[in-house]
């Protein structure tokens, strides 16, 4: 019998093992049609569940957001010299008098609002975040929409992006949405403006506390090139709620 | 193409036609590894970088009573008290800080399973271990730390970390304590180069509800050079006096106004507490004339008896010892009232007390763990029957062969049989005044300054603290492995049981802990080195010591200021000159209520004591 060196048996060895595994593997898996087909709809592979009611937590930011900060502080804003000059000119009667008290309940700044949100699935590719504070809408479309929007909360498109895992591994990943198209607003209620050419992408991400307790943490980055130097980044977080009990509708306030 | 070739085109081909994946089963996705260096990201809160904030910014903070009341009287000049000065960051405060954060993985080298996520932190020089192997959290009289003892595992697209054992450290150093009974759950969600963190801190002494908070931390584009921050405390202010803590009455601080002011802000949403957290606190807000009548409302104790320790008791009440390794030669024994510090080696085993009594059988059985020698010294730490409860059989259980075969040993018909009990000669009188029985009495004492003694390879002090809890305190140094037992004087779940009847006082309580204070040497940062066992609670280090000290400190102030107005008993007791630590040391029942700790305060400082410290 020929000598075969022990590095090459190992290799078969492997081979086999790895052949059989795969087999075994796949056999288990219902036969050789390779990865599970994607779920049809945004609904259907859903990572989390984020419907319901939340309630913001203010507990960054807080002289910035629960309470409206003087004119010409956007401390930890970098604003660009024509993102200054925009704020330092800030005035709430002039918005009032323009119909225009919204301007701060625009999506970039929507979510650092203290209030309350609803979420729900519009449809199967849908998802509709309603407020109390401001009484606005925000539609994340996960497939592509005729409406591209302009309004204060653009047009947002969605996806779940997966982290990469093994098999066998419950996917996971995060909730992205990117949204366009928006109407000039505030990033703060004292006018720090993010213009037309503002982008947001947000991640909504679901945690759960041993108590019991589930927070919905949203990642958020504006850039603007008209009046940002740097990209405005802020994390927001909301509680769940178990029932609309404390929801209460509130038209925008400018001031 | 030999058979080598052929095989791993085949193991190729399997494994790009099938999928077939090598993750293995640590269930980490790839995509949360959170290996390299990252910096929190300024911006946010970026009034707070440092995380200190301004005084009396406490808005969107869960702070209760005693939480506020904490921070109301704190002065920033205590960050130039000696043990202050390098204090360490806590679990999340250390997130909020400016500096540079290293996160590396360890793994086992033989079966490369995730061992551990360690996190290293420039300011403070911190570093934390997230055990991800499922052990155990310790006992809940282990030692805590500026980290803590953390657990990790991963739950979807997030690492999620539970925090136990943490020190007492900030929320804001602007004086929002964060208690050493807090808790903390943390997420961390990696989003490319930019991780978000939300931390939730379970605090029962200084919150009344969980505070959450969400932040980023940003992957640096280049590894860093500034990794170090040096710290050594030293004298800030000359001449200043070690039983001086600054500290603000409340309802006086003269900066209450001051960020509100400047804000345009109410002051009552500045003062923090649950209800500032959410929305509708602006309603409340629209009120001036309520707003204001809240806001001064929150600006001292509200009226009524005090309020009971909320901090779990550290001790098992389980009916068993259980055995502590400390450091060097030392090991804590807890679960038989006092703690008990046992010193082993070459030489027979040094017992620092004996305990209550009731379980003094296992306390020999556990020291016999330990060693197979027979105890040679008992050392009385005072009278007190938590401490000397258990003398008699403990002593029947040893033998002292230091005093067979001496000068004098012919005339005792029993030297030798049993361990020798050391303590004050108050012990010793005071315990015959008890009429305990003579084999539970120490038979050698001292009567001021130091007993000495060189034992197990190294030396051994006992130091006499007159006029503290009562007139027979002592404590003990173990040099080489730089632990302390300190008896009464010191406890981590209590007021100190000051027994001014016979003979102590809060001026000698403090004094002997400035005693204790001059001779701890901390490792790094206010952590490590010397090591305290306490009369009562758990294992603790000098930073914990001070902030006990400056506790008694600032009590004493207030009670004294009261005194000098011309208060009585009855009035001092109810400005509840206590009600910023109650929460975490007080008693409204049992053996030592916060009532009898005002009292003793208040009788020691009417009454001064005329002896001074014997050392």
């Amino acid at each position: 019998m020929p000598y075969t060196p022990i590095r090459t048996r190992l290799a078969l060895a492997a081979s086999l093992a790895l052949v059989s595994a795969t087999g075994v593997q796949g056999q288990g898996r219902g036969g050789r049609g390779g990865p599970p087909e994607p779920p049809k709809t945004a609904r259907a592979g859903a990572l989390y569940d984020i419907t319901g009611y939340w309630v913001s937590v203010v507990t960054e930011d807080w002289r910035f957001r629960m309470v409206t900060p003087p004119k010409g502080d956007y401390t930890g804003v970098a604003l660009n010299e024509a993102g200054r000059k925009f704020a330092d000119a800030w005035d709430p009667a002039k918005d009032e008098a323009a119909g225009e008290q919204c301007k701060s309940y625009g999506a970039p700044n929507l979510m650092r609002v203290p209030g309350r949100l609803h979420i729900t699935w519009q449809d199967d590719q849908t998802l509709k975040i309603e407020s109390d504070a401001g009484q606005q809408t925000r539609v994340l479309h996960f497939a592509s929409a005729d409406d591209q929007g302009s309004g204060w909360q653009g047009f947002s498109k969605a996806l779940w992006e997966m982290v990469p895992v093994g098999r066998g591994i419950t996917p996971v990943g995060s909730l992205k949405v990117v949204t366009t198209h928006l109407k000039p607003g505030y990033l703060r209620k004292n006018g720090v403006p993010y213009s037309a050419n503002a982008t947001l992408t947000e991640y909504f991400d679901r945690v759960n506390e041993p108590n019991g307790d589930a927070y919905l943490v949203i990642t958020t980055t504006v850039e603007d090139p008209v009046y940002l130097a740097q990209p405005f980044l802020t994390a927001s977080h909301f509680r769940k709620q178990p029932d609309a009990k404390s929801w209460n509708p509130a038209p925008c306030s400018a001031r | 193409m030999n058979l080598l070739k052929y095989s791993f085109v085949l193991v190729g081909a399997m494994v790009w036609g099938q999928g077939l994946d090598f993750s293995g089963r640590t269930n980490q996705p790839a995509g949360l590894d959170l290996s390299g260096t990252w910096y929190p990201q300024p911006l946010q809160d970026s009034g707070l970088i440092t995380a200190s904030g301004a005084l009396v910014e406490y808005g969107g903070i869960p702070v209760n009573e005693a939480g506020r009341l904490y921070a109301l009287a704190w002065s920033a000049a205590r960050i130039q008290g000696r043990q202050h000065q390098c204090m360490g960051y806590t679990i999340p405060y250390t997130y909020n800080q400016p500096g540079n954060l290293r996160f590396w993985e360890e793994r086992d080298p033989h079966t490369q399973r995730l061992l551990s996520i360690k996190h290293y932190w420039q300011i403070s020089e911190g570093e934390r271990t997230i055990w991800m192997d499922d052990r155990p959290h310790p006992a809940a009289y282990a030692q805590h730390t500026w980290a803590g003892f953390s657990t990790g595992k991963f739950e979807g697209n997030a690492l999620t970390v539970y925090t136990t054992h943490l020190k007492r450290g900030w929320i804001r150093s602007n004086g929002l304590a964060q208690s050493d009974e807090a808790t903390v759950t943390e997420h961390f969600i990696r989003h490319g180069d930019r991780i978000t963190y939300l931390s939730v801190v379970n605090d029962p002494v200084y919150l009344a509800e969980p505070f959450s908070r969400a932040y980023t931390l940003m992957r640096n584009a280049k590894e860093p050079d500034a990794w170090l921050y040096a710290c050594d405390d030293g004298e800030q202010i000359l001449g200043r006096r070690e039983d001086r803590v600054e500290s603000y009455d409340w309802g006086r601080h003269p900066f209450l106004r001051e960020f509100a002011d400047s804000k345009h802000i109410p002051l009552l949403a500045t003062l923090g507490g649950p209800e500032t957290m959410y929305p509708e606190i602006l309603a409340k807000l629209k009120d001036q004339q309520a707003m204001e009548a809240a806001a001064t409302a929150e600006l001292t104790p509200s009226a009524g008896p005090p309020h009971a320790s909320r901090a779990a008791d550290p001790n098992p009440h389980d009916g068993e010892i259980h055995v502590l390794p400390v450091q060097g030669n030392l090991y804590m024994l807890v679960g038989d009232g006092g703690n008990i510090a046992v010193q082993i080696g070459d030489q027979a085993p040094l017992v620092v007390n004996s305990g209550a009594g009731q379980l003094t059988d296992k306390v020999v059985a556990a020291i016999r763990k330990l060693t197979d020698k027979p105890i040679q010294f008992i050392v009385n730490t005072n009278f007190g029957a938590d401490y000397t409860g258990g003398n008699v059989k403990l002593r029947a259980a040893g033998h002292d062969p230091s005093v067979e075969g001496s000068f004098f040993s012919g005339q005792f018909a029993d030297a030798g049989n049993g361990a020798t009990i050391i303590g004050h000669q108050n012990v010793q009188n005071h315990l015959l005044a008890l009429k305990k029985p003579s084999e539970g009495i120490p038979s050698d004492t001292f009567f001021q300054g130091r007993r000495r003694k060189f034992h197990n390879g190294e030396a051994v002090e006992i130091f006499y603290e007159p006029g503290a809890t009562t007139d027979s305190d002592t404590i003990v140094h173990f040099r080489r492995s730089d632990v302390i037992a300190t008896g009464d004087l010191f406890s981590s779940t209590s007021y100190p049981a000051i027994d001014v009847k016979n003979g102590g006082s809060i001026q000698g309580e403090i004094a002997a802990l400035n005693y204790i204070l001059d001779r701890t040497v901390y490792q790094h940062d206010e952590e490590g080195g010397t090591l305290i066992i306490p009369g009562h609670g758990r294992l603790c280090d000098e930073w914990e010591m001070a902030e006990y000290r400056d506790m008694l400190v600032i009590i004493r102030d207030r009670v004294q200021g009261l005194i000098k107005n011309g208060a009585t008993l009855e009035k001092v007791k109810a400005a509840r000159v206590t009600a910023d630590y109650d929460d975490r040391f007080g008693a409204t029942s049992g053996p030592w209520t916060t009532d009898m700790f005002v009292e003793a305060v208040y009788t020691g400082l009417k009454n001064p004591p005329k002896t001074g410290n014997g050392n």
